[in-house]
């Protein structure tokens, strides 16, 4: 299971948003270059169809991939009170003819994407991992080399953290709390439930910045 | 990783097979080749079948999916695509995954299980295939030379092992004999190196071989 938020934040906030990450998490950003391949199900296979992400991570010298599935959401009341979504989520490290391996199971390419940014890793009450990243399209099938951004100008931001039935509520908490501090920049919510840009970013974004330009004088 | 050979047990014509042959294999390891006894050993082996929303047109799906877990890769699972010459390495997560999908259903769980014994600069592993419904469909043997973890150069070694092996089980007069695996590594992409995607191509021919064996 994971715990997720998402975001959006303009593209020329990014650098502010990355020194306020680099302040509460005291890790090095790592950088992102992820081209995700979208697979369904062809038409007779499965009773009902199925969705498969492959991962290859480009960030690396040698390139790596990942096979993730992404499963439902806990549902109920309590799933509703809560801003943070809990999902199941089941990933495995894969060789590198698992594009083969699908296809030849009869799986189909829905989309491509590529996904390019920095990410932070650490621990505060959870593992939490904070990727900021622009998607970006392929012009040409698997031209990875050629894409172009899916919203110039807009960056996605996600929130994850692992959890597990017996601590998923410790999890929500610490995300939810990690999501307040950032609240100056950027609206966090449930994928899928859109909040838009925060109004007071771009002051927010010019403070940052101003005080980071002062600390390093 | 050192180099594994595969061998199972061919009954003679019209003879069924018991476990009375896994114990006389046991016996001749320990006593006529002196193999010191060093533990339990499992691996499984999974039958998939493509669930099909209609069962008669199942076009060019492939009509099975096999996955192996070995028993010295617990972190690991291969699927094999027999027919595409395909075998992809995964973490043992990926069972999940497959379970998740609900595209590929698992029919037939085969498990290979046994003592294994420690020869000099040998590993030998004895085992009994059973699947789930516990009705003995097979008798394998794992030789493993620890030394060397190039293909063709154990060869030579593997074959003198497999010589005396045969003459020693000859001595019990069983009615029987083992027979190689010997799948071609080169279809699936595979090097001289070994590794652990080679037990698992051993492993699916090996099962191919039981169930020619069991239906003659």
């Amino acid at each position: 299971m994971e715990c997720v938020v998402q975001g959006i934040i303009e593209s020329q906030h990014v650098e502010a948003l990355q020194i306020l990450l680099q302040g509460l998490c005291g890790v090095p950003k790592e950088r992102v270059r992820v081209h995700e391949l979208c697979l369904k199900s062809g038409p007779n296979l499965g009773v009902v169809p199925s969705e498969v992400r492959l991962l290859c991570d480009l960030a690396q010298p040698t390139p790596s991939w990942t096979v993730r599935h992404v499963g439902g959401a806990m549902r109920g009341a309590g799933a509703e009170q809560i801003s943070v979504l809990v999902r199941t989520i089941v990933e495995s490290k894969v060789g590198h003819n698992v594009l083969r391996f699908f296809y030849s199971l009869g799986y189909k390419l829905d989309h491509e994407l590529l996904k390019e940014g920095f990410v932070f890793r650490f621990q505060r009450g959870a593992q939490i991992t904070v990727t900021v990243t622009s998607a970006n399209k392929m012009p040409k099938l698997y031209a990875t080399d050629e894409a172009v951004p899916v919203t110039p100008g807009i960056q996605l931001v996600e929130i994850t953290a692992p959890a597990a039935a017996e601590n998923y509520s410790e999890v929500v908490a610490a995300v939810s709390s990690f999501c307040e501090y950032l609240a100056p920049l950027l609206h966090l919510s449930k994928p899928g439930v859109s909040m838009g840009i925060v109004p007071t970013a771009a002051a927010a974004a010019a403070s940052l910045m101003s005080n980071s330009g002062a600390k390093t004088l | 990783m050192p180099v594994k050979w595969l061998m199972h047990w061919q009954p003679n014509q019209g003879v069924t097979l018991t476990t009375q042959i896994l114990t006389e294999a046991c016996q001749c390891v320990e006593s006529q080749l002196g193999g010191a006894k060093d533990g339990r050993w499992k691996t499984a082996l999974t039958y998939y079948r493509p669930a099909l929303r209609e069962a008669s047109a199942s076009g060019d799906l492939p009509r099975e999916l096999l996955g192996v877990a070995l028993h010295d890769q617990l972190g690991s699972y291969y699927f094999l695509l027999r027919a595409h010459r395909l075998i992809l390495q995964a973490d043992s997560s990926m069972q999940a995954l497959m379970d998740k999908l609900q595209s590929y259903k698992p029919r037939v769980v085969l498990n290979f299980e046994g003592f294994q014994y420690r020869l000099g600069d040998f590993q030998v592993r004895v085992g009994k295939c059973v699947p789930s419904s516990e009705v003995l469909r097979g008798i394998m043997m794992e030789v493993e030379y620890l030394p060397l973890s190039s293909i063709e150069k154990s060869r030579q070694i593997l074959e003198d092992f497999f010589d005396i092996w045969q003459d020693t089980v000859k001595k019990r007069s069983l009615p029987g004999h083992f027979i190689l695996v010997e799948p071609n590594f080169a279809d699936y992409g595979l090097q001289d190196h070994y590794t652990p995607q080679h037990t698992a191509v051993q492993y699916a021919t090996c099962m191919t071989q039981l169930m020619a064996a069991v239906r003659n």
